[in-house]
């Protein structure tokens, strides 16, 4: 057993810490700040092979595996978790076509994907307590040559920027959350309409907003996967992006316990440097525990994930792990650096306010520890 | 929560109103510009409450300490950057309260009848926890002192009418060469510098005080030469529980809008499952228990029994709690939580568990009382119970 | 269409590196390794030359048994074929063993147009492999290169020196030294990176090159190397007039030839 990343994915690593030092670290507080989104900063990704690196190289994707994509997005984490989160929101909907499309989806999607000419996004949410429940649900309505859909889908990343969306809508609203169906909807099509941006807390640069779907029609064509098999679609790409977030929360938490130690080595207090204290050690080295195990518990679940394995139960295990302990990373980094903790002149707030992004409970009711209690009893 | 008198229900109250009708309406807004409310001193002229730690006698309302906590809590639970605002304003009128001749007490509460407000100005970039190694000086001239230095992330510096300022009168004497002065605002030579921008209460003003030559009367010396450290020590004593009654009403705040969305997210079923169930049962656990030994504390301090070391643990548990209760709801309450006020609560939690002594120094505090003398050994049933 | 070979060291990241504060004695036993920063930016510039030119792109090292660790981040980097000697020899290694041993391994790989280095390794910064090499293999040798371009089989650099710039035209094959400011080395792209493991390498055994034992000797050899701790002044200017402190300070960084 070999806990090491391959050579090939330290790397991958290595070049996605250089294009982070190069590329985000002098965006990154303007980014937060302005939260424009960051198209020079996507071009550049894209040239690097970014926005394509879990795709096959017959669409013009890199092949490289889930485990080398979370050391990128761990990596580039370190330096803007906002632009992490661009990648990852439109890798999720690359992947759920590369999984679930046809040979015409996938020819018609993702060479503009790779090349990140179209980006991609993931609906799913709604503000109603499941997915095709509710009055506000997304309702797909059968129609001779294909569907109509109308409602509502709540908080979709890259939402504004994205030029196709994977869509999830229920064709039986008495069925609800059993009858979710997932579709290819592009941007462009009439009847999309993205609402206002949402303001969030942290990793502003990555949009989110509601889109309401208005008579929006669709080929048959459009449709992802089998009639009512979405549930299972989006269970599945959901746990992939839940791995997927777990990279971002550590590539944060190293960032900030980096940034701590150091400062700790230097702030002087009573005659000496606080790292010398037993009450910062203990902050840092928790800090630092965390971070760790929580990487090799996402390298294990990335693991399994390129190898096609089961992987559900480690991944819900790992989001478990960072709900209660993700946050906790920047509570003592910021705790450490005191007042200085606390000025957004300094990094530590920034890291603050994204890392809380990165552990929500999304799906609503559903808890990790459901899958895996089961799982086991 | 204490069992409270009709007066002390009734001054609950009127918070509670004061602060749905001026503090939440604009907390939003002052949060996002980080502007100073002056607004809101302008709106708590006819309650005077800024005057609330003010004896009768000089013109204030002497509020009793648990009286203090019910509307600090308050103000709270309507923003925590606004109730910052006049927690540090009654930090530094303690000290006068502490150490101040009966004149002084005059001179200086006076503008706090007037929803003026007060700064405390102990901070340095180079004394923090370590609040002994401060380098700002002041010299005797003959009748004046002439008072060098710089502080930083004092609140309300930028808007304060009145200051207490700490300075070595003897700086080869440590700690115990440190002296409080009174300052007013508009003293030549005393300047407001940078305003720091914060992760959170964003609405309470923080800036740079900076002294060059600034000459003060000699009956402006708080207390006596070399008290000055004994005098913060007090004051922030008196103080702390402050902080824990501004970190109650943040985790009530998080609690009751977790609460709320639950309730418009699952319409007729207001008992989703026992994992979120739990989960704010916990929450609701934290909060009353916070709130409860604050009070304990507060009524510790009005029956004029030692309370350090609880104004300690609950200045400490308090925030504490707010912090986790806050956080918890961001995560619990998914994307509605990261684009909601939610975010604010949390962001304002951090500072709690930092300012007017950080939550290791709370601990070394509370450590060095209960480790100061070994427990009496438990005695057998035969025998009388052990104290 | 230049055929370039480009060679570069396998060194350790002093960023890793830590200083033991008893001794200043170096702890490396965290360091990874890295190619060396100015090679780095040789192996870009033949690149360059050759996506410009046409051409190829060959590089070789000398090293230890960690020098395979260095053959897919090298071939990441744009050349297509990497050979490497792998030799305990290279441990102690002065300039003389390195140009020693790479001069014999060229001489047998064949003609090239332009051999690359960068112009100094960033742990021991003699700057004297280069001039070495281009002197045993009777090749002519420009230093310090700061702009380069090929047109037909002439080579045409710009030297960059400590008081003037020298541009210098050169026909046939040259031995090249680049400085750091002659290009921004490229962050590989992931297609880069994963095509480098399709990309061949080829083992040079240092018994196959004809060197005799002494030609692997060190001739300086190196007793110790210790860290260097900057030594803080801790001056503190305390007159009361700010002015009258930048006085002093002025005088103080004159006096030491710093303004």
């Amino acid at each position: 057993m070999n806990f090491e990343l391959t050579e090939e994915q330290q790397l991958i690593g290595q070049s996605a810490r250089d294009f982070g030092k190069e590329y985000l670290e002098p965006i990154a507080v303007e980014l937060d700040q302005k939260g424009e989104f960051p198209k020079k900063v996507v071009q550049a990704l894209a040239k690097h092979d970014f926005l394509g690196l879990l795709l096959p190289d017959d669409v013009g994707g890199a092949a490289a595996g889930f485990v080398s994509y979370v050391e990128v997005i761990e990596d580039l984490s370190r330096y803007s978790a906002a632009v992490a989160s661009i990648v990852n929101n439109h890798t999720i909907a690359a992947y759920s076509i590369q999984e679930w499309g046809t040979a015409d989806q996938k020819k018609q999607y993702l060479p503009a994907m790779a090349k990140g000419e179209l980006l991609g996004g993931f609906a799913i949410f709604e503000h109603g307590p499941t997915p095709g429940v509710g009055a506000d649900a997304l309702v797909a309505t059968k129609q001779d040559v294909g569907y109509v859909l109308n409602g509502k889908k709540a908080f979709v990343r890259n939402a504004g920027e994205a030029g196709v969306y994977v869509v999830f809508a229920t064709t039986d609203p008495a069925l609800g959350a059993k009858a979710l169906t997932a579709f290819l909807v592009k941007a462009d099509a009439i009847g999309v309409k993205v609402g206002e941006k949402l303001e969030t807390m942290g990793l502003k640069g990555c949009p989110v907003a509601d889109i309401t779907f208005e008579n929006v029609v669709l080929p048959q064509a459009a449709l992802l996967g089998a009639v009512n098999g979405g549930a299972a679609i989006s269970a599945k790409a959901l746990a992939v992006a839940s791995v997927a977030e777990a990279a971002q929360t550590v590539g944060i938490g190293q960032a900030a316990v980096e940034h701590a130690a150091a400062y700790a080595k230097q702030r002087v207090q009573f005659g000496k440097p606080v790292a010398t204290l037993q009450a910062i050690q203990t902050l840092l080295a928790e800090v630092a525990t965390d971070c760790h195990l929580a990487r090799l518990g996402l390298r294990n679940a990335a693991l399994l994930i390129e190898e096609g394995k089961p992987f559900e139960v480690e991944a819900a295990m790992i989001k478990s792990f960072l709900v209660r302990f993700g946050s906790k990373m920047l509570l003592d980094t910021c705790q450490v650096e005191g007042g200085f903790g606390y000025s957004e002149t300094m990094p530590l707030p920034r890291l603050f306010r994204d890392i809380a992004g990165t552990n929500l409970l999304d799906a609503p009711g559903d808890f990790p520890e459901k899958l895996i209690a089961a799982s086991i009893a | 929560m204490s069992i409270l008198s009709s007066e002390q229900k009734a001054i609950q109250q009127a918070a509670k109103d004061f602060v749905a009708k001026h503090i939440i309406p604009i907390a939003g807004k002052f949060d996002k510009s980080g502007e100073f409310p002056t607004v809101l001193l302008e709106d708590s002229k006819p309650s005077n409450i800024f005057a609330m730690a003010v004896p009768k006698e000089f013109g204030g309302l002497n509020y009793d300490a648990l009286t203090q906590a019910l509307v600090l809590e308050e103000w709270g639970y309507g923003c925590a950057g606004m109730g910052t605002t006049l927690a540090a304003s009654i930090l530094s009128m303690d000290s006068v309260l502490i150490a101040g001749t009966d004149e002084q007490k005059r001179r200086y509460f006076k503008p706090m009848l007037n929803a003026e407000i007060g700064s405390f100005g102990l901070t340095e970039p180079g004394a923090g926890s370590d609040a002994a190694a401060g380098t700002a000086t002041a010299v005797k001239k003959g009748n004046e002192y002439v008072l060098n230095g710089t502080k930083c992330w004092i609140t309300n510096g930028g808007f304060a009418s009145v200051y207490v300022i700490f300075a070595n009168t003897d700086p080869a004497a440590g700690v115990k060469g440190i002296s409080a002065f009174i300052l007013e605002r508009g003293i030549p030579g005393f300047t407001i510098g940078t305003t720091d921008h914060k992760l959170g209460i964003r609405a309470s003003n923080t800036v740079e005080l900076l002294l060059k030559d600034v000459h003060i009367p000699l009956t402006n010396l708080l207390g006596k030469e070399g008290e000055g450290m004994k005098i913060a020590m007090k004051t922030l004593d008196m103080a702390r529980p402050a902080i824990a009654a501004l970190s109650v009403g943040l985790a009530q705040r998080a609690l009751d809008t977790c609460i709320a969305q639950v309730h418009a997210r699952f319409p007729g079923k207001p008992f989703p499952g026992q994992t979120l169930q739990f989960k704010l049962a916990d929450m609701q656990i934290l909060v009353e228990a916070a709130r409860d030994c604050l009070h304990q504390a507060m009524q510790l301090r009005d029956a004029g029994v030692p309370y350090s070391k609880e104004s300690a643990i609950c200045k400490t548990f308090c925030s504490d709690v707010a912090m986790q209760v806050t956080t918890t709801a961001v995560s619990l309450m998914g994307s509605y939580g990261y684009t909601s006020d939610l975010g604010k609560y949390m962001r304002d939690s951090k500072i709690m568990q930092v300012y007017e002594g950080t939550n290791q120094i709370q601990r070394l505090v509370i450590s060095r009382a209960v480790l100061a003398h070994p427990p009496a050994p438990a005695t057998s049933t035969a025998q009388k119970a052990g104290k | 269409m230049p055929k370039c070979l480009v060679c570069y060291k396998w060194t350790l990241d002093e960023q890793d590196i830590k200083i033991r504060p008893e001794d200043l004695s170096l702890d490396s036993s965290r360091a990874k390794g890295k190619i060396s920063d100015f090679d780095r930016n040789a192996i870009e510039e033949a690149a360059l030359l050759v996506e410009k030119n046409g051409g190829a792109v060959d590089a070789l090292t000398y090293g230890t048994a960690t020098v395979k660790q260095s053959l897919k981040d090298c071939l990441s980097r744009g050349p297509e074929k990497v050979y490497w000697i792998s030799d305990a020899s290279a441990e102690n290694a002065d300039a003389n063993v390195t140009a020693n041993v790479l001069a014999a391994a060229i001489r047998k790989l064949g003609q090239y147009d332009l051999i690359l280095c960068g112009e100094g390794s960033s742990d021991q910064f003699n700057q004297q492999t280069t001039s070495r090499i281009a002197a045993l293999l009777g090749l002519p040798c420009v230093t310090f290169a700061s702009k380069l371009s090929v047109e037909g089989d002439t080579v045409k650099a710009t030297r960059k020196l400590e008081d003037c710039q020298e541009d210098v035209v050169v026909k046939g094959s040259v031995v090249i030294s680049v400085l750091s400011e002659i290009n921004k080395p490229r962050i590989p792209s992931m297609k880069q990176v994963l095509g480098a493991s399709k990309k061949p390498n080829e083992e040079i055994k240092i018994a196959d090159l004809g060197l005799k034992p002494e030609d692997l000797q060190p001739k300086a050899v190196r007793k110790s190397v210790k860290g260097f701790v900057m030594q803080r002044k801790n001056v503190i200017y305390k007159e009361t007039n700010a002015a009258d402190n930048v006085a002093k300070l002025k005088v103080s960084l004159a006096s030491e030839g710093l303004i």
